[in-house]
């Protein structure tokens, strides 16, 4: 079985096609060789759009002749028990057509390239006419409780749901593509009584190495003198091996440990991925709840790519979440799909909904307008959880920490008053020590100039010398039509005895990319900052940062001279050293010495523009 | 924290401001939401939409909050709309339907400007209706067909009597240009012979020609008579 997810290559999918064409040209021109494939939608599309019409015949000849069978999955390969039902069909039913369509073909068999399964899937892939599905050998041997080689194929039944199961190894798709020599007597552990064994193989997403594999695969099943069929003709040969009551998979290739045992655990692990599916599913109750017919279908067709694996995997390099670049694809495909629904719902002024946003038990509130939103965490420190641009189509707080939190920006702390270096500073700011991030209660101030979210609460304070008590008052200040927004402090010292040190607020932004320089200005002279060394200045009053290849202008000014910290913010890369730019750090901050039960304010203008 | 306790949704378009409240609201929510819809209608705009289809409530306390916060909107000179389609709230809301303006949706309340006006003015036709003897309606029906033909023969009669001028006008013209042709032929026939000194108009050389009155006249004799 041969599997392709372009996800990881939406960039040269032409050229992927390209090669691919030959590849399948190769397999078919071998008359040993009879295989089941699986190709996403956009891959399909790519395909039709370079194929020739000789070669698309000798494709549906192949798949009329039983040479080849191809598999169903959802349009954008999604790991469908994250999603709703109605998008799980709908992702299901819109790959089916467009194979039927471009190929002529019916597909009898489900994948999904996460190879992820969660109970209640047996009733959708029932509805959606398919009558088998390839799960993780690891799966069925847990829900069999063996540890022994398990071939053939199962029975799954729920609520009334029935469908084949049919589990693939592992264990000899590796050895296989690893060139291992004892392939063969790890299949004969599979094949005894006249059974089969389904290897899987990835197709390579590098265009140059495509024709390559499958002439290595010729090859191997040539000079092995190896039987093969399609997944179809095996399932439907063969007698079943027996029934399963509960099959769960936490899949593969997703960058959880094999403690998993579900998919979910991605959501909990990574705050990104959380973010990015609960984003989702916040703009489909929305758009589910407004809009019905051609409208609905329209915003629907926005919002499906968000639905591509790329978005759920915590892997490095281009393959997972890990990477800026997926991270910010993730905001542009979600961003232009909430612009898809604004337009389609006529969508003006402000929104402030106080709701469980992220799932998690707690209320917090995402505040909206035609050009931009926020999500604003009162239950820790008022921070921002994110902050989108439509303009750009990004999301400002996009950047990665390793430990697993989530970035945020107005994180607020008060740094005690010692002597520090700009890298003894980025040190602290890293750890997160001296957060002022207890719960605040908040208010909704509706006037003529805008919306405020008042927020108001008690704050401690806690050094190795001195406690302290604040009551701090944070005003965000948004308006109905534009970027830009004004957040306000006043601070009183509730302690009868004074307090000495730095209150500043934290941003982690996920703004510029490695190898730009000179992009940052400080009262409208260019810095110079090198990205490498973080960079203190002292006394500015206005900061200005330019990302060129974002397409956007991000600009702070302060109501008095402010120390301006920036950084950069490093994460691990796949050979574990912390290269991987990751975004930039920012912290203003002013020498606040409180006396006591004194009152400190200060006040920060923010706007973004385009470029 | 007692904000915590409620999902609420605020869509503020300047002068239209929509509140959505979610969930079961029992005793419990019931402080919150006072909070909230007292703090919320008490800034800029003039319609208050209150959503509350995703709302169940548990305690009849609401009823008097909605009465409330009604009292609140209309000392700022705006309107509150509740909007909700369920049955389960219309029956909550039954004893006080004729005080609340309910609607399904925004979009209805919006459409229901028109139909309001219509619905007034039929009120108002409906009052002052009066009722006729068949007998009499009879002979006022025929009068009135009578009229109508009557003026349809007068319309036909008129509209043959213009066609008719219209095609004397037409004669009329045909005729003058005709006549205009004529004259050009001739004037374009004599031109050589006027040219030559031949032709002179006699008309204005006469004796009398210039002479309209009597006066003149006499002026004219004594000034012959004067240079004789």
């Amino acid at each position: 079985m041969l599997q392709m997810s372009p996800s990881t290559s939406y960039e040269n999918l032409e050229a992927i096609a390209r090669n691919l064409l030959e590849g399948l040209n190769v397999l078919l021109n071998s008359e040993q060789l009879k295989c089941s494939i699986f190709l996403d939608g956009p891959m399909i599309e790519a395909l039709s759009n370079v194929a020739k019409p000789l070669m698309f015949g000798k494709i549906q000849n192949a798949i009329s002749n039983g040479v080849l069978e191809f598999l169903g999955g959802g349009y954008y390969d999604p790991m469908l028990p994250l999603f709703p039902e109605d998008l799980q069909m709908m992702q299901l039913e819109l790959h089916r057509d467009y194979l039927k369509k471009v190929l002529g073909a019916e597909p009898q068999g489900y994948f999904n390239s996460s190879l992820v399964w969660e109970p209640g899937m047996a009733d959708i892939l029932e509805r959606s006419r398919f009558d088998y599905a390839l799960v993780t050998e690891a799966a069925v041997q847990d829900a069999l409780g063996r540890s022994t080689p398990v071939s053939g194929w199962f029975t799954l039944e729920d609520r009334g749901s029935l469908i084949r199961i049919v589990p693939v190894s592992e264990t000899l798709s590796k050895a296989i593509a690893e060139d291992n020599l004892a392939w063969r007597s790890i299949a004969e552990s599979y094949c005894r009584g006249g059974k089969s064994a389904i290897a899987f193989f990835d197709i390579p997403s590098e265009p140059t190495e495509i024709v390559d594999f499958f002439g290595r695969l010729v090859d191997f099943v040539e000079t092995n003198e190896v039987q093969t069929r399609t997944v179809g003709f095996a399932v439907d040969q063969l007698e079943t091996s027996g029934s399963i009551s509960f099959l769960v998979s936490a899949g593969r290739n997703l960058g959880l440990p094999s403690t998993a045992r579900t998919c979910r655990e991605l959501l909990i692990r990574r705050p990104e991925i959380n973010l990015h599916h609960k984003t989702f599913l916040n703009l489909y109750r929305r758009g589910r709840s407004v809009l019905s017919g051609k409208k609905w279908l329209e915003f629907c067709r926005a919002l499906l790519p968000a639905m591509a694996p790329l978005f759920f995997r915590d892997l490095f390099n281009r393959s997972g979440m890990r990477s800026m670049m997926v991270r910010k694809r993730s905001n542009r495909l979600l961003i232009t799909a909430s612009q898809v629904l604004d337009n389609l719902t006529g969508f003006s002024g402000l929104r402030v909904d106080v709701c469980d946003y992220l799932l998690r038990g707690k209320k917090i509130l995402f505040c909206e307008n035609p050009e931009s939103s926020y999500l604003l965490d009162c239950r820790l420190g008022g921070a921002l959880r994110a902050w989108n641009y439509k303009g750009a189509k990004m999301n400002l707080v996009n950047s990665w920490r390793d430990d697993g939190e989530p970035s945020f920006a107005f994180l607020d702390c008060l740094l005690p008053n010692v002597d520090f270096t700009p890298v003894k500073l980025e040190q602290m700011l890293y750890d997160r020590k001296h957060l002022l991030a207890d719960p605040y209660d908040y208010r909704i101030l509706r006037s003529e100039s805008g919306t405020e979210i008042l927020l108001d609460e008690e704050q401690g304070f806690d050094s190795v010398e001195r406690k302290a008590l604040f009551r701090i008052k944070k005003v965000f200040t948004f308006q109905g039509d534009a970027a830009k927004f004004t957040v306000s402090y006043a601070i009183d010292n509730l302690a009868y005895v004074n307090t000495k040190g730095f209150f500043g607020t934290i941003l982690e932004l996920g703004l510029l990319s490695r190898g730009d320089v000179n992009k940052v200005l400080i009262d409208g002279n260019n810095v110079k900052w090198n990205m490498m060394e973080p960079l203190l200045y002292p006394d500015g009053q206005s900061l200005e940062i330019r990302d060129e290849k974002g397409g956007c202008v991000f600009r702070m000014a302060f109501d008095r001279p402010t120390s301006i910290f920036v950084g950069s913010i490093f994460g691990a890369t796949s050979s574990a050293a912390p290269q991987a730019f990751q975004g930039i750090r920012v912290f203003p901050f002013w020498n606040a010495p409180f006396n006591m039960l004194d009152r400190k304010a200060f006040k920060i203008s923010v706007s973004v523009t385009k470029r | 924290m007692r904000a915590d306790l409620i999902d609420i949704q605020v869509e503020d378009r300047g002068e239209e401001v929509e509140i959505s409240l979610y969930g079961i609201l029992g005793e419990y929510q019931l402080s919150a939401v006072r909070e909230k819809l007292e703090m919320l209608v008490r800034g800029p705009g003039v319609f208050f939409f209150v959503n509350l289809q995703n709302a169940r409530f548990t305690t009849d306390a609401y009823r008097a909050l909605f009465l409330e916060i009604l009292n609140l909107v209309k000392q700022q000179k705006a309107t509150l709309i509740l909007i909700f389609e369920n049955d389960e709230l219309r029956a909550y809301f039954e004893r006080y339907k004729n005080i609340f303006e309910i609607y399904r949706s925004r979009e209805e309340y919006r459409k229901s400007g028109l139909s309001k006006q219509v619905h007034l003015v039929g009120l108002h036709y409906e009052k002052r209706s009066i009722s006729l003897s068949p007998g009499f309606a009879v002979s006022v029906a025929l009068f009135l067909i009578g009229w109508a033909i009557t003026l349809f023969v007068i319309v036909v009669g008129q509209g043959r009597e213009i066609t008719d001028k219209q095609a004397q006008i037409t004669a009329l013209e045909s005729q003058k240009a005709r006549y205009i042709r004529e004259i050009d032929r001739l004037e374009s026939a004599i031109g050589p012979m006027r040219k030559l000194g031949v032709v002179q108009d006699t008309t204005l050389l006469s004796s009398f020609g210039a002479i309209q009155d009597w006066v003149t006249y006499l002026e004219y004799l004594e000034k012959n008579r004067r240079e004789k």
